[in-house]
């Protein structure tokens, strides 16, 4: 075949090629545009869920259905409305109403696009499905949103000078503002705290209006359509003379996590089964993941928090989700447990040393620990300019090994031989790997401890393929060539 | 003769417009077709007729056709992308988002528009390796040479601003690691940064700055610098003429006539271009993720993929060496090449002589071999501000390492080179392949090797995949 009919026959392959495949694509479009949207639909739904979850669940319930006087939002009418409409009232917030302003623009915490996103949940979206969103986030609404004053103290209200509109104040709090402003008045991540001395010290009537008409751009309603004028009045006079309220008036509408003698055993056992290879023995946390047994984590962090941490992993980081693993008891019984260590946390962390990264750091101790000035992005832990002088002093730094080689086994066994007659299935595969190695381990196999490897142990096939491949390949290129330069003439100079 | 002192006005309508558009059909003889050449605005570019030896497409590979190609697509696709897109920071996500959502075909002008910007700069680097192993950048070609390497500097530029401009996650990391290299600069680096971003970090000023770059500085730098490129060629002499190792040309050489030994392998290999990148863009969406938020940052924040071997190089040393002196250097060299290898008789011949592609070749494997174990060694073995703990560490985790490495490539090189008995233009196409290919292994290494906290992984090991 000679070149140009080699020439013509690709041009008209590619015509022909090119025609037919802009026709086929052109009539897949159509097709292609309505399945394009409807997985933007899915993307944008959830993350409205998430968005709702954070920010609407408080006030319209934990799946749309309505708290109080919050209107509902799971109603067909809503959904009806155009979505400029919505996107303008949760941009604005509503007049006379306790819905603030939400965009940016307008003093809120949502971007154009998030509110976009809410409109369309509420015009699209599954509220089961957002439900569950919810309690998985553990931001479930604290319902009921009021709470029950205890009555001794309230009782010692009632003797005091004006004592009848203390108590009342005291009831109107516990029945409308605890929610948001918290036990005792102590505020929460929602609004400020209002027993507070400064709040005191304000003038009435600045206090009175913020009562009566809000905040623009927050949270706070206007509620002089809402309650009484005795009401307000009542609630000032204890923004007022809250010093002179017990602590422990107002208690927090929902208790936190439960913890019993059971619920702490249950919670040791399965952290030291699944958690203490990451997270160190007793929380000190290890190059892989963090410590939880610092005292400014554990203050910081409420159970909540924590639940949701466990149940859905942090994305983008080793911490896996727990929640298609474990009940929620089970997550619940780790939580208090690592709670149970808030009294006796160190204020800084002494993260154990050893166990992860690739595998030549496994073979010694003090390869791990050594402090690499690395400018880039990356950077390894935190300090580790001082790490290694303590840590090769001390030449018995590596307890996670011995912790996790005999504990997680042996209990977790027990602990479910009387329940369900066995490990479920998640743990078997957890306990398989403990034994022999790295076969079907549910954890990602950099996570793994393999202190207890040699270096060649690690590489699998594909690892040994792609190192002798570059090293023969090379090799063979470099003696190739060599062989072919000997045969040449030498160069006659 | 002139066309009108021959031809009539055609009595029929369609012979007149088929006249206007094609006033004389494609001529079947010497002359005409020379004619038409020169008479055609498009095909002005090229001479009239060509040495038939440089039409050898394994000569050339039609990498720089191919470069232009792409840019012509880039060009066309870019401009359709520029009516459905606004430069401010959420309307650029959702523009995006409706792109692909609600306009006809918006999707595939996007992802070819897309590839065609990721093939072009391989495109680019292979076309000047391509002129590199065949001396194309030597005397009387070193200007040339030069502005090729401007613009492979430019469409660099190019994919980097336009990497910004969807605002998603990916982007918005990408480009944040990727300006953070610039801060390095000495003195004027932190300043560099704030000019480029419009503000102390990536924002809504970056995006209008990265837009306006993208759409119309360097591209209407780009084409006017190709005009050029394509002038100097004729300037020039053509193409380097293709040869055998220690052949001598003859003084009297084949030439043939541009139509169609030049035109028509030039259209079928755009055609089948065309229809490569239509049927890659149709199978292979244009990655996006979620809308940017500067509060969650990824881990590992990669730069883009072509910027990769320069993030590895940081990783291994002090950022002021890695980041500004070695990149800095290598350019310069790069930019310099035409005025120190200068041997003009193997102009034409890959690889310079059978010799030099041996050399080559143990050159490259060499490269394959050591490259990776260095990186090996500096990630676990070596630790240069450890080991030298009282030195500044621009020193011990600069100066030193690099000094090193730039004496054991030179001493490497050097006995190869004596071994072989190579000439100078050999010994520094030596060096050349041994740098390239450690360039390519670092790349690699970059993009595949590198996990969570940049730690080495295996691919297939890869945390969170």
């Amino acid at each position: 075949m000679n070149s140009r009919k080699f020439e013509l026959m690709i041009g008209i392959l590619g015509t022909v090629l090119l025609a037919v495949g802009i026709l086929i694509y052109s009539a897949n479009e159509p097709a292609r545009l309505i399945t394009a949207q409807a997985s933007q639909l899915r993307t944008d739904l959830d993350e409205a869920m998430t968005i709702y979850a954070e920010n609407c669940s408080v006030c319209h319930g934990l799946a749309g259905e309505g708290i109080g006087s919050n209107p509902a939002l799971d109603n067909r009418g809503l959904a009806g409305t155009d979505s400029r409409t919505l996107h303008k009232i949760i941009s604005r917030g509503l007049y006379g109403t306790s819905m603030p302003a939400w965009n940016v623009t307008d003093g809120g915490p949502l971007s154009d696009y998030q509110i976009g996103s809410i409109g369309k949940l509420i015009q699209f979206g599954n509220w089961h499905e957002t439900g569950d969103r919810v309690v998985n986030l553990g931001l479930a609404p604290k319902i009921p949103f009021a709470t029950d004053p205890d009555p001794e103290i309230l009782a010692g209200l009632a003797d005091l000078p004006d004592g009848d509109r203390l108590v009342l104040g005291v009831n109107v709090y516990a029945q409308k503002c605890v929610a948001c402003h918290g036990a005792d008045g102590l505020g929460t991540h929602l609004a400020p705290a209002l027993n507070d001395q400064t709040l005191r010290e304000k003038a009435f009537d600045e206090l009175d209006r913020t009562l009566r008409y809000g905040v623009p751009g927050t949270l706070m309603a206007g509620w002089e359509n809402a309650i009484t004028v005795e009401e307000l009045n009542a609630v000032l006079t204890l923004i007022n003379r809250w010093d002179e309220v017990a602590e422990g008036a107002i208690p927090e509408p929902e208790a936190p996590v439960p913890v019993t003698v059971e619920s702490l055993e249950l919670g040791a056992n399965l952290y030291a089964a699944n958690c203490a290879r990451c997270h160190a023995a007793e929380g000190q946390g290890t190059p892989r993941a963090p410590s939880l047994n610092v005292k400014g984590y554990l203050e910081e962090t409420n159970d909540a928090v924590l639940q949701q941490i466990i149940s859905l992993g942090v994305p983008e980081t080793a911490m896996p989700a727990w929640g298609d693993k474990m009940t929620e008891a089970e997550i619940q019984a780790i939580v208090g447990f690592i709670r149970s260590w808030e009294p006796t946390a160190p204020a800084v962390a002494e993260p154990v040393r050893g166990g992860g990264g690739p595998w030549w750091q496994t073979e010694e101790p003090s390869e791990t620990t050594r402090g690499k000035g690395r400018q880039g992005k990356g950077g390894g832990p935190p300090n580790n300019e001082n790490a290694p002088q303590d840590l090769q002093e001390d030449p018995k730094v590596e307890p996670t090994v011995i912790e996790q080689e005999s504990a997680p086994a042996v209990v977790f066994e027990q602990d479910h031989d009387g329940n369900s007659g066995g490990p479920p299935e998640w743990a078997g595969g957890g306990n398989q790997a403990d034994q022999d190695g790295h076969t079907g381990n549910e954890l990602p196999a950099w996570a793994r401890d393999e202190s207890s490897q040699n270096w060649w142990e690690i590489l699998d096939g594909r690892a040994w393929g792609l190192l002798l491949g570059v090293a023969f390949l090379s090799i063979f290129l470099v003696i190739g060539a060599i062989f072919g330069l000997s045969r040449l003439p030498k160069p006659g100079v | 003769m002139k066309p009108e002192d021959t031809e009539e006005i055609p009595s029929s309508l369609f012979d007149r417009m088929r006249k206007t558009l094609a006033p004389s059909g494609i001529p079947t003889d010497r002359r005409g077709r020379m004619r038409m050449v020169v008479d055609t605005l498009i095909l002005h570019i090229h001479p009239t007729k060509v040495n038939s030896r440089t039409l050898r497409f394994t000569y050339t590979w039609g990498l720089g056709g191919l470069s232009a190609l792409l840019t012509v697509i880039l060009v066309s696709t870019g401009v359709l992308l520029e009516m459905n897109y606004t430069p401010s920071p959420p309307d650029a996500y959702l523009d995006i988002i409706n792109l692909t959502t609600n306009v006809w075909f918006g999707s595939l002008v996007r992802n070819l528009h897309h590839w065609s910007g990721n093939l072009l700069i391989v495109a680019a680097v292979l076309h000047l390796l391509r002129v590199f192993f065949t001396g194309g950048h030597r005397p009387p070609r070193e200007l040339n040479w030069m502005l090729g390497v401007a613009m492979l500097l430019l469409v660099l530029g190019a994919n980097f601003t336009g990497y910004l401009l969807p605002w998603d996650e990916l982007a918005y990391w990408a480009i944040t690691v990727g300006t953070s290299i610039i801060s390095y600069v000495p003195l004027v680096g932190e300043w560099l940064n704030r000019l480029l971003l419009g503000g102390p970090e990536v924002g809504a000023a970056t995006l209008l700055n990265f837009y306006a770059l993208h759409i119309s500085i360097i591209p209407v730098t780009v084409v006017l610098l190709m005009s050029y490129h394509f002038w100097r060629i004729r300037k020039d002499g053509g193409l380097t003429i293709p040869k055998k190792p220690g052949e001598e040309l003859p003084k009297k050489m084949e030439s043939v006539t541009t139509i169609p030994y030049l035109v028509r392998p030039e259209l079928m290999f755009a055609i089948a271009w065309l229809a490569i990148m239509f049927f890659w863009a149709m199978l292979v969406p244009a990655p996006l993720e979620g809308i940017a938020n500067p509060l969650v940052s990824p881990n590992p924040a990669k730069a883009p993929w072509y910027f990769m071997g320069l993030q590895e190089l940081l990783l291994h040393f002090h950022p002021v060496i890695g980041a500004v002196l070695i990149p800095g250097l290598a350019l310069t060299s790069l930019f310099l090449l035409p005025f120190y290898d200068v041997e003009i008789k193997t102009v034409g011949v890959y690889f310079r002589s059978q010799r030099g592609r041996y050399l080559a070749i143990i050159s490259a494997g060499l490269s394959l071999l050591i490259s990776p174990i260095w990186v090996l060694l500096d990630e676990y073995v070596i630790h240069w501000t450890m080991w030298l703990p009282s030195w500044p560490t621009w020193i011990s985790n600069g100066l030193v390492p690099l000094s090193i490495l730039l004496l054991g490539i030179f001493v490497l090189t050097g006995w190869i080179a004596k071994l072989s008995r190579a000439s100078l233009e050999e010994r520094v196409l030596v060096i050349f392949v041994y740098l390239f290919t450690a360039l390519v292994v670092l790349t690699v290494i970059g993009i595949f090797f590198r996990g969570p906290g940049m730690e080495l992984f295996w691919p297939w090991m890869m945390p969170g995949h």
